[in-house]
């Protein structure tokens, strides 16, 4: 099987961050793999281990990003695709879903894995949109993959339980963080890295124009950023566990009125 | 005039409380604009739910019955909203996010090239679009986002509006329905013992994080949710290490729930928990440790060993019943 995993390089969300003016600014510039697509790529590593066949990343964004690449080649995928953008500010999800659209038509593959959301955007959008630009059948915040022959069995969470779902490859699937740990990568899978192909590509060579996509593909716009309205504290008790649960209870029917 | 069109979900026979609280919100939106309020209900049988989805002000309701929707797959779901979306030509999509909407909604706006705005906070319409705020980076900021376009969809995290009845008389449109040959096959659903109740939807939540530590800890969470008819919820840590299963986890990578009463039991609460819990009405914390950020939100915060606490509170409850 070959996968072709999506990754996308984010801020590390657990930096410290403030508002200023309505933009953001973090108190770290550290930027990581998106979690989510780090669960990805180490399913995709697993199952090829097990069943054979290779792991592919692709990734859009500036060049300094590449590293994020080498990243998930340390942890062992075989190559990379770095799809150059330096400024990608204003694109929404609907863009990037277009943009790997343009190269996965040039490409091969079994199965495309992507992880069911961005860490600092939270949309869970692209993975979709892909599959359906792609015509691909698909399934979402996976927890667990196998596969069998030339299925892949996705087991998704659900609203209520785990759904078993069958994929008939070529398919697509967005992975949860919740179905792995993601393997540091060794200092040999590191030094390794170094010498493993990454192919570049630019938007003309997919046949994109970045004018044309921001006019008639973007639109969703984030315009600023404010933070988070804090819940007020209420009452807190310390004493005995005896005379807590008698305040308690006598607060929640009297007071709150909820039981 | 232009129709604003809101997915009303069903579970074992039951709209869902997130749901009604999109239809009540999309109504106070949809009259303010002079819109057309319309349902879309998607069931094996749509049609009973009717007359509560008119009570909530939907003068258009949508139906589509079929025995494929007694269990989700995204290919049918998104073959059924398609055709509905089609029929009703709605320039408003509004449903409540769910793992079901979350399944589908990327590619309805991938298939009618509209614009989405996913897990919105709130939402209003504007002059030219939709204008809503969005938790962003892990929860820690709202970002202001706009939206533009002929058709635009929206999915609303639950709990961010109260439900309110406003009854009309609707038209009840059954539309046909032929499931198409889905290449993705849904094999089986494995539930586990304690999805009882169903923890997005429950009024009461217990939620047990690292504090409550083995079986022994448990237990008391066990009994105490079943002495208040409540869902049992986890916090990433305790999923992490099986004490609870995946489907109980709440946070920013599990569950976002929106109780009357939320049980916050041992739970530090890190952002990425509170994330999936901060719009529940009344919030208990009970932790040993006085300076847990979970403190910062309870309504009421007991400081204590949980061990020796909630024996005693389940006691007291069960006293009252």
């Amino acid at each position: 099987m070959k996968f072709i995993v999506c990754i996308k390089q984010v801020p590390d969300v657990s930096a410290p961050i403030q508002i200023r003016n309505g933009e953001l600014s973090m108190d770290s510039d550290r930027m990581v793999i998106n979690a989510y697509d780090a669960s990805a790529v180490e399913e995709a590593l697993v199952l090829t281990e097990k069943h054979g066949g290779s792991v592919d990343v692709v990734l859009i964004g500036p060049d300094k990003a590449k590293e994020t690449i080498r990243k998930a080649l340390a942890m062992g995928a075989d190559a990379g695709h770095h799809i150059a953008l330096e400024d990608g500010a204003g694109l929404d999800s609907a863009a990037y879903a277009s943009i790997l659209k343009a190269f996965f038509e040039k490409q091969s593959y079994d199965i495309i894995a992507v992880g069911k959301q961005s860490q600092d955007t939270d949309a869970g959008l692209a993975g979709s949109m892909l599959a359906t630009h792609l015509n691909l059948p698909y399934a979402a915040n996976a927890v667990g993959l196998e596969l069998e022959d030339k299925t892949l069995v996705v087991k998704r969470q659900g609203d209520t339980g785990q759904e078993m779902i069958g994929l008939p490859t070529p398919c697509l699937v967005t992975c949860s963080n919740d179905m792995n740990n993601p393997r540091i990568p060794s200092l040999k899978g590191i030094m390794s890295s170094k010498k493993k192909p990454v192919e570049t590509y630019t938007m003309d060579s997919l046949g994109l124009d970045l004018n044309s996509l921001r006019s008639d593909v973007v639109k969703t716009n984030t315009q600023s950023y404010k933070n988070m309205p804090a819940r007020e504290p209420g009452k807190k008790f310390d004493g005995d566990a005896e005379e807590l649960v008698g305040t308690l209870v006598n607060l929640l029917q009297n007071e709150a009125k909820v039981i | 005039m232009s129709t604003f069109l809101v997915f009303v979900a069903t579970s074992d026979g039951k709209i869902k409380r997130s749901s009604l609280e999109v239809l009540s919100h999309a109504r106070s939106q949809a009259e303010k604009r002079g819109m057309l309020l319309a349902a879309a209900v998607v069931d094996t049988d749509a049609t009973r739910y009717s007359d509560e989805i008119q009570s909530y002000g939907a003068k258009t309701i949508y139906a589509i019955s079929n025995p494929v929707f007694k269990t989700h797959l995204n290919a049918s779901l998104i073959q059924a909203l398609s055709t509905i979306i089609e029929t009703a030509k709605p320039s408003i999509f509004a449903c409540a996010s769910t793992e079901a909407t979350k399944d589908v909604l990327g590619a309805l706006g991938a298939s009618f090239n509209a614009a989405v705005l996913p897990d919105v906070a709130s939402f209003e319409l504007t002059d030219n679009g939709v204008s809503a705020l969005r938790p962003v980076m892990a929860a820690k900021v709202l970002s202001q986002n706009t939206a533009t376009g002929d058709l635009i969809l929206i999915s609303v995290r639950s709990g961010s509006y109260d439900s309110a009845k406003s009854p009309v008389t609707a038209e009840v449109k059954n539309i046909g329905f032929q499931p198409s040959d889905f290449a993705a096959v849904l094999r089986e659903i494995l539930t586990s013992a304690g999805e009882k109740v169903d923890l997005s939807e429950a009024q009461v939540v217990v939620a047990a994080g690292r504090g409550v530590k083995d079986e022994v800890g448990r237990k008391l969470i066990e009994d105490l949710s079943e002495v208040l008819g409540a869902a049992i919820g986890a916090s990433r840590a305790v999923v992490e290490t099986g004490l609870f299963p995946a489907t109980a986890q709440i946070g920013q990578t599990g569950k976002v729930v929106s109780p009357q009463l939320y049980f916050a039991i041992g739970i530090s609460g890190a952002v990425q928990h509170t994330a999936g819990m901060a719009n529940s009405k009344v919030i208990v914390a009970i932790n040993k440790d006085a300076d847990a950020p979970i403190f910062q939100m309870a309504t009421y915060g007991l400081v204590g060993d949980l061990f020796k606490i909630l024996p005693l509170l389940t006691e007291e409850l069960r006293k009252l019943k």
